[in-house]
């Protein structure tokens, strides 16, 4: 590891989630969500077991609405599901533990937020042929707790040693943290889940406006590519304040809705402007982790 | 030209609430953008010192609920008394030792927002009814259909000031916010409660004059579409109201309600520090 940490000091824990069914409303309400332009629509969204979706892939166009790539987990009890969400990091190593690919190994690379609240895996194609709905999946957490001994002012959240060791961060001269990025989302572009948890859940890109949208650069993202967030202090919420600078990774896929876009899991942020990003093709969580379909 | 409206379509139905109790969830602490925790009230019960008209800034709270926060404890018709009041409608006290006070709505947040005098807040008990006489919802500017009204009464768009010419309407408003602090909120459609300024920067705050709202200000927020949820829309305008304070949160402030919205450029506006529901439904001082 280029950057010395804590790791030695980071408890590994198990947390578990059984794969989630994607839900709708029940009857009478009516089965639409609306677009940004008012417009009703009825559209695969987040959770289940998604086979032709992964990570690498395009965040755009699919005919879904914040689609998870991979499989999504959850648990039931509130409380424990609040434990899977905060503790499992990207990169983490998740297990399954029931079912007919049981001991097949995965990673993680995203969770959602409020109303979902889901983790993200990925595994293989031919893996998720033998999932069910409801398999139990162990994720070995690590990751939170880690600091930056030499980077006080950075502070990671959800970030896996897996993945702090394969991001191929610097420390540069000015006594910042350099971290490859694909992109950088201005401030007045990101939407929902502002004022929400940084510890987990996701931040959503903006992407009604298709030409901002373009005219930022953003329009080509993949999922699980890492990208910077201007102007975005995540110390203990989402939120505006100039100068500051956060990281994330694309975890779920483009929405109709307004306010909504690709989601972002941060991975680390800065108040006083201590991460430096470094413009770089092709940082995607599909090479990190060298993920195969 | 003068404002056409299609009030005369419009319903008036009753939904009612109760006064609600604050609470807390154990341990009680309200992180502040520097990671500090607080403990301070502001959201739910009677406040009884801050109302409409009064600082959105400054106080020693957090989101603070002006005036009387009522909620229904059943979902379906909670959600009722939230998507069917609106602004400047008239509320009255059903029970207890204020019975037949008289009231008005001032704002919808995680509860529905009344004005009562002071004289009635003095006898207000958590838990009585309070009851809406719901009249905005379908409203519509006849000349203007491109333009989303949101819970304005026909009392408050006949108080606004709105001016109609060279076919666009023109809204006084006490400022004008950049969509870049625009935070809470987005994850929300925008007929439910309201989306928070972001104002953890403090210098900027005071930059623009933000920090010098008041609770009840009318706003706008330029290149801001909220005609179906809250986002970034290029010469798109939305006009909001301001219906709560300040927060020490990251991502939250003074909380702006959704009242008007276009994707089209025909609503203009003209500051106006008297933009503010306090003057236009005769709300006075804490007394």
């Amino acid at each position: 590891m280029s950057v010395r940490t804590n790791v030695d000091k980071t408890v590994a824990v198990s947390v578990m989630g059984q794969i989630v069914s994607p839900g709708f409303p029940g009857l009478p309400a009516s089965p639409y969500m609306v677009t940004a332009d008012g417009k009703p629509f009825l559209l695969p969204t987040y959770g289940g077991i998604v086979y032709n979706v992964s990570v690498g892939d395009s965040a755009y166009g699919w005919a879904a609405d914040t689609i998870h790539p991979g499989v999504s987990i959850s648990l039931k009890d509130d409380t424990g599901n609040r434990g899977l969400n905060l503790f499992a990091c990207v990169g983490n190593t998740a297990v399954i533990m029931t079912g007919d690919a049981r001991g097949t190994k995965g990673v993680v690379t995203g969770k959602s937020g409020r109303f979902s609240e889901q983790v993200i895996i990925h595994f293989d194609l031919a893996t998720r042929e033998k999932l069910v709905i409801g398999d139990k999946i162990v994720i070995r957490a690590q990751g939170v707790g880690m600091d930056l001994l030499d980077h006080p002012d950075v502070k990671l959240k959800s970030c896996s040693p897996e993945l702090l060791e394969n991001l191929e961060v610097t420390s540069g001269e000015n006594g910042k943290l350099n971290v490859p990025v694909v992109a950088s989302v201005p401030a007045h572009l990101l939407g929902s889940g502002a004022g929400l948890t940084s510890e987990g859940g996701s931040l959503h890109i903006q992407a009604a406006d298709r030409a901002e949208l373009a005219a930022a650069g953003l329009d080509q993202l993949r999922l699980g590519d890492v990208v910077a967030l201007q102007d975005f202090d995540s110390s203990w919420n989402h939120g505006f304040l100039r100068g500051a600078l956060g990281v994330g990774v694309v975890g779920q896929g483009d929405s109709p809705r307004n306010g909504h876009g690709p989601g972002i899991t941060l991975l680390m942020t800065s108040m006083t402007g201590g991460i430096n990003p470094v413009v770089t093709p092709g940082v995607n969580l599909s090479d990190i982790f060298g993920l195969s379909n | 030209m003068s404002l056409r409206t299609n009030e005369a379509q419009l319903v008036a139905m009753a939904v009612t609430g109760n006064v609600s109790q604050p609470s807390l969830r154990y341990p009680g602490y309200t992180l502040d953008t520097n990671g500090v925790g607080r403990v301070w009230p502001g959201m739910a019960g009677v406040v009884y010192n801050a109302r409409v008209g009064q600082p959105a800034f400054g106080w020693a709270g957090d989101h603070v609920e002006p005036g009387v926060s009522i909620a229904n404890p059943d979902a379906a018709a909670e959600f009722a008394l939230h998507y069917l009041s609106c602004i400047g409608n008239r509320a009255v006290v059903t029970s207890g030792m204020a019975k037949g006070a008289e009231g008005v709505v001032t704002g919808e947040h995680a509860r529905m927002l009344v004005n009562f005098p002071s004289e009635a807040n003095d006898l207000l008990c958590v838990g009585d009814s309070i009851q809406i006489i719901a009249l905005g919802r379908g409203l519509q500017l006849l000349d203007f259909p491109q333009i989303e009204i949101k819970k304005i009464s026909p009392r408050f768009i006949h108080s606004m000031g709105i001016e109609v010419a060279g076919g666009k309407i023109r809204v006084p408003v006490t400022m004008a916010l950049p969509t870049r602090i625009m935070g809470s909120g987005a994850e929300l459609n925008s007929e439910y409660v309201d989306q928070d300024l972001m104002t953890g920067d403090r210098d900027l705050m005071a930059e623009l004059g933000i920090d010098q709202m008041k609770l009840g200000d009318v706003v706008v927020i330029p290149n801001a579409d909220h005609r179906w949820g809250r986002g970034y829309r290029k010469d798109a305008v939305t006009i909001g109201l301001c219906i709560h304070g300040d927060s020490v949160m990251t991502g939250h402030g003074p909380g702006i309600l959704t009242i008007m919205s276009s994707s089209e450029p025909v609503i203009e506006w003209v500051i106006d520090p008297n933009a503010n529901i306090a003057n236009y439904f005769q709300i006075g001082e804490v007394s």
